[in-house]
C-alpha cells in the first residue's frame, strides 16, 4: 500500500479490495494489537485482494496464513480477541460458514453476553459474498440474513470503496465482533466481473463510517428502492431507467444490517409511499422481509401500494450461466417490480 | 516434578471444596424437582453437569497456573473454576441465575466467565481448544507472560475442532496445553464404542507434539504431567496433549439414570474415589491428621456454604436486563 | 512536456495480454510520480501501474480494454 500516496485531493479512487487493505494497514500502524489471519491472506494478499500489501509491510507474524481450519482459527480469533488482541480473521467464502459456525455464533457472538459485558470480543470476521460468475451453489451465496438473524454480532455490507474503508476502520476499532461482508463483484477483481460503480473516490486519511447508519445513494420522491452491497448498483441502474420514464426513485443503501437503520428506511418510505427491497440473498426469512416488516409494523398507512421484493429465489444457486443470471436480481427486474406495483 | 507439601494440601483443599460444592448443588438442584422431575423447576433450573470424581484433573493442572494464565473449560466446569480461583460467590450466584452472578444470570452453569482470572468455558463439545489456542497466540504475539490450557472430555477428541486446533497449535508452536478428562463416557456412549484409539494421547503424534497419559485418576500424576507440559509451554517449546483417566461419579447430567453403565461399575468407581484416596495418602505422608483434616474440610465447606448463602440472598436482575450487554 | 504511461515490459511473466480493470484516478486528474494509477489483470492476477512522472492524466486506454506489454495507456502532461 505504500505506493498509493498523494494524488490531488478527492480524485484518488480505490477498489473495495484496496480500500479494505488500506484501512487495515492504517489501523495496524496505529495499533499493535491489530492482526490479520486467514487462508491466503499473506504473500498472496487474499484471494479477493483485500489483504494485498499487508504481508510486505507487517510480516508473517501479523499477517498470518492459516491452515484450512476455519473452526480452529476463528475459534482462536475469539480467544485472542478476549485476551487483548484485535484480530481480523477471514472466512474466504461466506458459504464456508458451515464448517465453523459454532465459533462464530456460539462464541464470538455470545461470550460478551455470557460474561455480562465483562469480556470483550473485538474482532472482525471478513467474508466474501455473492455470485453471478458461475461458481456454483457453495461459492456464490450471500447469507446476509443468516448472520444478521443471530444476535451478538454487528454486520456490515459496503457497496463502494469509500464506505468499505470507513466501515472497516470502524469495525476494527469496535469493541464488539463485526462481520464484514464484501461482495465479490464489487472487489475490483476483474475476473469477478467488477461493478465499476464500487470503485470510487476514497480519502487517504483514516476515517470511519458509522456502523448502523444507512445512506441515501440517490434522492427521489416516487418510490424507495432499498438494498445493500451489489444490489445498490442494480437499484441505481433501475433508478436511472425509471428516471427516463419520469419516475423519481430514491435508493437507500443499508450499509449495515446490525444495527439496522430502520429510521432511514421509514423516513424514505414515508416520503415516497412505495417500497421495493432488492436482495441477492434468499427471498424468504431474510433481509427483504425484515425491511418490509420494519415499515409495515411502524406505519402501514404510509404505504400507497403493497411492498415488493426482488430477491434470490429459494433455490440453491445453479451453475449454468443461463439459470444463474435468470435467478439473480437485476435492474430490469426492479423496473418490472415497479410497473407491477403501479398496475395494481 | 513432584508437588511440595503446600501444593499437596492446596490440591486437597480445592478438591474438597469442589466436591462439597457439587454435593450441595446436587441437593439444591433437586428442590422442586420431586416427585416429578421438571428441569425448569427449583432454585437451580436447567441442565446440571456435576464434576464429582474429576477433581484431580482440575487441581493437578491449576496448581501450576496463576491468575494471568488462561483456562478454557467445558460444559462441566465447576471443579476447574474452583481450582482456577474463580470468584466462588459470584460463580454460585451465577449458577442460581442471580444478579450478583458473574454475568448477572445471563450465562448460567455452562457459561462461566471470570475475566479476573482468565477463566471461560463453552457448552459445546470441542470448543475449548480454539479459543485457548488463540489466547496462547495472543500471549506469544504480545510477548506477555502466561500460557493457556484447554480442558475437554474424551468425547471431544472425535470432534473436528480437536484436530484442527492441535494442528494449529503445533504448527504455530503455541504456549497451550490440551487436557483431556477421560471419564470413559460420552453421555451414554462408552469410549471404546466411539473412539478408534484406546488412548487419545496417542493422537498427539499425528500433530508432532508430546502426548502424555495419566492413569488411575492420580492427583500427583496429573500434577507431574501438567507441570512438565506447562513448563514446556512457558519456555516456548509448544503444545502438549495430556489424557487423564478420570472418573465421573455422577451421571452425565442431573437426572441421568445411568442404566448404560455395566453392573457394578459405579460402585467400583466410588471405591476408587480420588478424594479419600488422596486424604489417605496425605495422612500416610504425615501431612494431615484427623484433626487437621476436620479443620480443613470444615473451612472448605464453610466457604461453599457462604457462597450458597450469598447466592440465595441475592436478587434476580429485572427480566428486561436480558436486553443488556449483548454489545458493549 | 508529455510523458507516456506504458505497460512495463517486466510487469508480468510471459507475453499474455492483460485488461485494464480499474483506473484509480479520473481522466484529467493530477498525479505524482509513483502514484498508483491503474490496475491491469492478467488471468486472475492483478498488477499495478504507477505514474512515471508528475502531471495531469489523459487516459487513452479505458477500463476493460485489452493491453499488452508496452501498450501506451495514458499520458501525463505538465
Amino acid at each position: 500500500m505504500t505506493n498509493t500516496t498523494a494524488t490531488d485531493s478527492g480524485s484518488r479512487k480505490l477498489t473495495i479490495a484496496r480500500a479494505m487493505a488500506e484501512a487495515t494497514a492504517q489501523e495496524m500502524r496505529a495499533d499493535p494489537s491489530v492482526f490479520v489471519m486467514g487462508e491466503d491472506v499473506g504473500p498472496l494478499g487474499g484471494v479477493f485482494g483485500n489483504t494485498r500489501g499487508l504481508y510486505d509491510e507487517f510480516g508473517g507474524e501479523r499477517v498470518r496464513d492459516t491452515p484450512i481450519s476455519e473452526t480452529a482459527f476463528i475459534g482462536a480469533a475469539v480467544g485472542a480477541a478476549s485476551d487483548g488482541m484485535r484480530p481480523i480473521v477471514e472466512l474466504m467464502f461466506v458459504d464456508f460458514f458451515g464448517v465453523c459456525m459454532d465459533a462464530i455464533y456460539n462464541m464470538m457472538a455470545k461470550n460478551t453476553y455470557f460474561s455480562g459485558g465483562k469480556v470483550k470480543v473485538p474482532m472482525v470476521l471478513m467474508t466474501s459474498t455473492g455470485g453471478g460468475y458461475s461458481d456454483g451453489g457453495q461459492h456464490s451465496q450471500c447469507l446476509y440474513g443468516t448472520f444478521a438473524h443471530l444476535p451478538g454480532m454487528k454486520v456490515v455490507v459496503p457497496s463502494n470503496a469509500h464506505d468499505a474503508k470507513g466501515l472497516m476502520t470502524a469495525a476494527i476499532r469496535d469493541d464488539n465482533p463485526v462481520v464484514f461482508m464484501y461482495h465479490k463483484s464489487l472487489q475490483g477483481m476483474g475476473w469477478l466481473g467488477t461493478e465499476k460503480g464500487a470503485t470510487v473516490a476514497t480519502p487517504e486519511q483514516s476515517y470511519t463510517v458509522e456502523i448502523g447508519k444507512a445512506a441515501v445513494a440517490k434522492i427521489g420522491q416516487d418510490v424507495t428502492l432499498v438494498s445493500l452491497g451489489a444490489g445498490v448498483h442494480h437499484c441505481l441502474r433501475a433508478a436511472k431507467a425509471l428516471g427516463e420514464e419520469g419516475v423519481d426513485a430514491e435508493v437507500v443503501d443499508l450499509r449495515s444490517l446490525v444495527p439496522l437503520d430502520r429510521e432511514t428506511v421509514r423516513a424514505s418510505v414515508a416520503k415516497t409511499g412505495r417500497l421495493i427491497v432488492v436482495d441477492e440473498d434468499y427471498h424468504s426469512f431474510g433481509v427483504s422481509g425484515e425491511i418490509i416488516a420494519s415499515v409495515a409494523e411502524h406505519d402501514l398507512a404510509c404505504l400507497k401500494a403493497a411492498p415488493r421484493r426482488v430477491a434470490y429465489p429459494d433455490i440453491p444457486i445453479p451453475f449454468a450461466p443461463t439459470m444463474e443470471q435468470w435467478a439473480l436480481p437485476n435492474a430490469d427486474k426492479i423496473v418490472d417490480a415497479f410497473h407491477q406495483m403501479m398496475s395494481q | 516434578m513432584q508437588p511440595t507439601n503446600d501444593q499437596r494440601l492446596w490440591m486437597y483443599r480445592q478438591m474438597v471444596t469442589s466436591r462439597h460444592l457439587e454435593e450441595r448443588i446436587e441437593a439444591l438442584y433437586m428442590e422442586g424437582k420431586t416427585p416429578v422431575f421438571n428441569m425448569a423447576k427449583g432454585p437451580i433450573p436447567g441442565e446440571m453437569h456435576l464434576s464429582n470424581g474429576q477433581e484431580p484433573c482440575a487441581v493437578g493442572v491449576c496448581a501450576h497456573l496463576d491468575a494471568e494464565d488462561v483456562v478454557v473449560a467445558t460444559h462441566r466446569p465447576h471443579h476447574i473454576a474452583v481450582a482456577k480461583g474463580v470468584d466462588l460467590n459470584a460463580m454460585v450466584a451465577e449458577i442460581f441465575g442471580k444478579a450478583s452472578g458473574l454475568s448477572g444470570g445471563r450465562g448460567g452453569h455452562m457459561h462461566i466467565f471470570d475475566a479476573d482470572v482468565n477463566f471461560s468455558c463453552s457448552g459445546i463439545i470441542g470448543e475449548s481448544l480454539g479459543p485457548a489456542a488463540g489466547a496462547a497466540l495472543s500471549r506469544k504475539m504480545q510477548g506477555k507472560p502466561g500460557v493457556a490450557v484447554a480442558f475437554l472430555g474424551e468425547g471431544a477428541a472425535n470432534q473436528g475442532a480437536f484436530h484442527e486446533a492441535l494442528n494449529l497449535a503445533a504448527v504455530w508452536k503455541l504456549p497451550v496445553v490440551f487436557v483431556i478428562e477421560d471419564n470413559a463416557w460420552g453421555i451414554s456412549v462408552a469410549k471404546q464404542a466411539s473412539t478408534a484409539v484406546p488412548r487419545n494421547d496417542l493422537r498427539a503424534s499425528a500433530y508432532n507434539m508430546p502426548g502424555v497419559h495419566v492413569a488411575d485418576n492420580d492427583v500427583e500424576g496429573v500434577f507431574t504431567a501438567a507441570g512438565e507440559a506447562i513448563a514446556r509451554a512457558r519456555e516456548g517449546e509448544g503444545p502438549t496433549l495430556i489424557e487423564i483417566e478420570t472418573s465421573r461419579l455422577a451421571g452425565h447430567f442431573m437426572g441421568d439414570g445411568e442404566d448404560y453403565r455395566p453392573e457394578g461399575e459405579k460402585e467400583g468407581l466410588q471405591q476408587r474415589d480420588p478424594i479419600p484416596r488422596y486424604r489417605q495418602m496425605l495422612i500416610e505422608a504425615g501431612l494431615l491428621d484427623e484433626a487437621a483434616d476436620t479443620e480443613l474440610v470444615g473451612e472448605a465447606r464453610e466457604r461453599v456454604e457462604a457462597a450458597i448463602r450469598f447466592a440465595q440472598q441475592s436478587d434476580f436482575l429485572p427480566p428486561e436486563a436480558a436486553l443488556e450487554t449483548v454489545f458493549v | 512536456m508529455s510523458t507516456a504511461i506504458t505497460v512495463p515490459e517486466d510487469l508480468w511473466e510471459g507475453d499474455n495480454e492483460g485488461v485494464i480493470t480499474a483506473w484509480l484516478v479520473n481522466d484529467g486528474g493530477q498525479v505524482s510520480q509513483g502514484d498508483l494509477v491503474a490496475e491491469v489483470m492478467v488471468e486472475k492476477a492483478q498488477y499495478e501501474i504507477e505514474a512515471p512522472a508528475d502531471g495531469r492524466l489523459t487516459i487513452t486506454k479505458q477500463e476493460d480494454e485489452v493491453v499488452e506489454k508496452g501498450t501506451t495507456i495514458a499520458s501525463l502532461d505538465d
